[in-house]
């Protein structure tokens, strides 16, 4: 009944946006996405016919989806906006595998050419430390031969840069004053983080807001304030979640030797998260001090930041994480004789946007170390302190251009001992256009990255750790004309040494550690085509070869080749 | 420029400067170090006289907080005392005994094995000790109704069915020398014999107080387990009656006053003491039988008879019983 409701007023909308459209052709406009997508899965490795008579030896999947953006504007100071997904899976028969689903749906305008608002479907962020959307593991520096991977899972999941996708109402306007103050920005917003579950957890609702007060070109101050908070009454419970988090910024411009441009930037704040009517659960209070120079010497990006985040500090909005590592894997999540879950590996991180994660979480979520340790929540990752140092856009020649990214972490205070895990965290990326070296018309790049981490501790015997991961990752473009290309690229990671694996409880209380002890290696090769039409709409079609081997359980390897096809146009 | 940048490093000195030294999460050392005997096992106060009040403990102080468990065992009576704990040392508080034992028999005037051991290290340390009295169970916080050693009471009057069993028997009791042995197979009826343990006949008055929540009922129940053919479960059923007379005339009125009553299986071999609050005691009878004011008052009691039972279709019952006695405060053997 709801689906039918559902699709009356799918076309409903559709035709009063043509109606509308031939009537008023200004105030209707389209744009979305298509997607088409098809990739079949094969079991490879060696003495499969021993190893696993129980998997399938192959699986196919694939399925068209557009999905429809619609925008209005049935008076020039309002836009309604929603997304519409026709979905077609492959395989299906007489309409049983198509679906028609409404993927966003909001509305924008501004009141009195003053103040802005939205409603419904909002894309929100605001500090690194209240409401920030951090990247997946292992995704910087990646090269663009698995760019398209990358665009598929964080349209799906609703990524947007670093937004974090939320329902709501939210407002923003500024002020110029041209006193003391010279101009006051003010945001704020309202948002249902989760409804009410019958004979479950209550509400959850979050409100935030912002404050930026420029002063003078050179000096601006602002804050940003968010609560996180479970409405009691809308469950039979006597207990209520609530975190809210404060901060205050202090942001200063200028040029460095009369030459290059400087930006600093201090934020410091602090965070409180308990448990109302809880007797058992903590309150904990937390705070946390970021520092940041910027600066553009030589067209180089050169940034340099100093955090410190103290054990207790958390944060909703900014420590929730995009990959949900108690999902399984859709690719052959169970495989062998001893149908052993598949743990989620690099391949599935790249590719599977069904392991992400688009809810907040009211409570750490696990990662794991050989993927992220060193700041596995982003810069909110509880108890840290150290710096980093980047330079982005090293130009060596014409051709040749150098990002290098380097963070050295420790603990503020031990987990389980007195002695602190050492981070030390360093990534390069370059790519080359040979192209440009034999003046070569068609382009020819040479994409390649390297990650290295190392989290140490010292200590007695039990207390040691020392765990190291690499990954390499390159990619090479040849253009055989101007719009197709033959692509191939490979990623190497490895992951050697022990760990403490920690459990927490509901309360994110540590509670205890399993050892953990890796010797893993993954591979993933890919090799195929491309051809773009113009930017964001194209076709590729690649094969991709993905292995896991933990050479301390070397039944379990697991190999697997993939045949990809995708069409992707931004309309 | 210049302040901002003086401001900066004065507050990053500060920030390095308020260090933590707590940690977070359980020790590790705890779960994964080694154990290492700071202090070495030692017992404090051998020879005690329990039986005057005195108390024996043990000290030893290990490199981490550790599952411990100390077990004593009387070499004459083979009773068993085991005191564990968690903690990284051994001490007053946490190991003292007074003599009183956690697997029956009581102990005697004995020497003993000591032995601690943990839970997840193989590291076992051993001693001996002598206790030169034993504990004397029976003071002011008790009420012995009999322990059997000046022989079997014939007011107690009661009923065994024919070829079943009640006699005194001496060696191998839970307390003392003697104890009542009670036993046999009944293929007619549930009951194999009850006893009444009237209060007049009582080794002690009853002196108990009113307030059931701290009375306790305590007794030594010795099983065999036998198992039933027809049910599957433990052949034995004993049962507890407890009458109360409440107008103080010197006898139970079934139409006026209240009578309690509790059962359990006996389903285990040995020596057990069960202790029962006077709160969990139940009014099972319904009225007109039962009908006095519905308030447990231990004070009122008048007699405690004790039931041997058993399906009858189902064979060989036994529960032999030895030092019934209330306890005000708690357990006898808490």
């Amino acid at each position: 009944m709801k689906n039918i409701l559902l699709n009356i007023l799918i076309i409903f909308l559709i035709s009063y946006a043509l109606s509308t459209q031939a009537q008023i052709k200004s105030k209707v406009w389209y744009d979305g996405n298509a997607r088409v997508m098809y990739d079949r899965d094969i079991l490879t490795g060696d003495n499969l016919d021993q190893k696993d008579t129980v998997s399938t030896r192959s699986n196919g999947t694939g399925f068209s989806k557009i999905d429809l953006g619609l925008h209005f504007t049935p008076i020039n100071e309002i836009e309604i906006s929603s997304s519409i997904r026709l979905q077609n899976d492959f395989g299906g028969m007489w309409g049983n595998r198509n679906s028609v689903t409404l993927r966003s749906l909001s509305a924008s305008g501004v009141i009195n050419n003053k103040i802005r608002f939205g409603i419904g479907d909002l894309f929100l962020k605001q500090s690194k430390y209240t409401l920030y959307n951090y990247s997946q593991d292992l995704s910087h520096f990646e090269p663009d031969v698995f760019s398209f991977y990358r665009e598929y899972v964080n349209y799906e999941n609703y990524y947007k840069e670093n937004y974090w996708r939320l329902q709501g109402i939210q407002t923003n306007f500024s002020y110029n004053m041209y006193n003391i103050i010279e101009q006051i920005d003010i945001d704020a917003f309202t948002s249902r983080i989760r409804g009410a579950q019958w004979l479950g957890d209550p509400e959850l609702l979050m409100f935030g807001g912002t404050l930026f007060i420029r002063l003078n070109e050179k000096i601006k101050i602002g804050s940003h304030y968010i609560n996180t908070f479970e409405i009691k009454s809308t469950s039979n419970t006597d207990i209520a979640y609530f975190n809210p988090v404060f901060t205050a910024k202090f942001m200063y411009s200028d040029k460095f030797l009369d030459m290059y441009p400087l930006d600093i930037l201090f934020e410091g704040g602090v965070s409180k998260r308990g448990w109302e009517g809880d007797g058992f659960a903590p309150e904990t209070q937390g705070m946390f001090f970021n520092s940041t120079f910027q600066s553009k010497i030589n067209n180089s990006n050169l940034r340099l930041n100093f955090k410190l985040v103290d054990t207790d500090f958390r944060s909703i909005g900014a420590q929730t994480r995009r990959l949900n590592y108690s999902l399984v894997p859709s690719s052959y999540a169970y495989y062998g004789n001893s149908y052993t879950q598949r743990k989620i590996g690099l391949l599935d991180i790249i590719s599977d946007p069904d392991i992400y994660n688009q809810r907040l979480s009211t409570s750490l979520m696990d990662y794991n170390p050989i993927y992220s340790a060193t700041l596995p929540y982003g810069d909110a990752t509880p108890n840290r302190i150290g710096t980093e140092v980047s330079i982005e856009e090293i130009k060596i020649t014409g051709f040749l251009k150098l990002n290098i990214d380097a963070k050295y972490f420790t603990e503020l205070i031990g987990q389980g001992t007195t002695q602190k895990r050492n981070f030390l965290n360093g990534a390069i990326s370059s790519k080359l256009h040979i192209n440009k070296i034999f003046d070569i018309s068609v382009p020819i790049i040479i994409d390649a990255s390297a990650f290295a981490e190392n989290i140490k501790r010292s200590g007695s015997e039990f207390e040691r750790i020392n765990l190291k991961t690499n990954l390499i990752s390159s990619g090479i473009l040849v253009g055989l004309t101007d719009n197709l290309s033959l692509v191939c690229g490979s990623k190497l990671f490895s992951a050697v040494g022990n760990e403490y694996l920690i459990e927490r409880n509901t309360y994110d209380q540590i509670i205890d550690y399993n050892t953990a002890n890796f010797d893993i290696s993954e591979m993933i090769l890919v090799g195929g085509i491309q051809y773009y039409f113009e930017k964001d709409t194209y076709i590729t079609m690649q094969y991709n070869h993905f292995n896991m081997l933990d050479n301390n359980i070397l039944e379990d390897e697991f190999s697997m080749g993939r045949l990809v096809f995708m069409f992707n146009m931004n309309l | 420029m210049k302040k901002i940048t003086i401001l900066l490093f004065a507050f990053l000195a500060v920030l390095f400067s308020c260090e933590k030294n707590d940690i977070e999460g359980p020790n590790l050392n705890d779960l994964y170090g080694p154990l290492d005997i700071l202090e070495s096992f030692k017992i404090v106060g051998d020879s005690v006289d329990f039986e005057n009040d005195e108390i024996l403990y043990f000290t030893a102080s290990f490199s981490k907080i550790v599952d411990w468990k100390i077990k004593i065992r009387g070499l004459t009576s083979g009773s068993i005392k085991i005191i564990s704990g968690k903690s990284n040392y051994i001490n007053l508080n946490n190991s003292s005994w007074e003599g009183s034992s956690t697997e029956l028999p009581f102990f005697v005037s004995e020497n003993c094995d000591v032995e601690l051991s943990f839970e997840i290290h193989d590291d076992i340390f051993q001693d001996t000790l002598y206790i030169s009295s034993a504990k004397d169970y029976n003071n002011e916080s008790t009420v012995l109704i009999t322990d059997f050693e000046a022989g079997f009471n014939p007011n107690f009057t009661g009923f065994f069915q024919a070829g079943c069993t009640k006699s005194l028997t001496t060696g191998g009791s839970g307390e003392g020398a003697k104890h009542l042995q009670q036993f046999g197979t009944c293929d007619w009826d549930w009951l194999i014999g009850y006893i009444d343990y009237y209060s007049n006949f009582w080794l002690n008055p009853n002196t108990l107080v009113s307030d059931p929540s701290q009375v306790y009922f305590n007794i030594m129940i010795k099983g065999d387990s036998t198992i039933s053919i027809v049910d599957g479960v433990p052949n034995s059923l004993f049962k507890l009656e407890f009458y109360e007379d409440e107008n103080n005339d010197g006898y139970y009125d079934a139409s006026s006053e209240d009578r309690y009553d509790y059962e359990f299986d006996v389903n285990w071999n040995g020596w057990k003491m069960i202790s029962i609050n006077y709160n969990d005691v139940e009014n099972l009878i319904a009225p007109p039988n039962n009908s006095g004011d519905g308030i447990r008052n231990p004070s009122q009691i008048y007699n405690v008879r004790t039931l041997l039972l058993a399906n009858p279709n189902s064979g060989f019952a036994k529960a032999d019983v030895d030092f019934l006695i209330w306890s005000i405060g708690g357990p006898i053997l808490n």
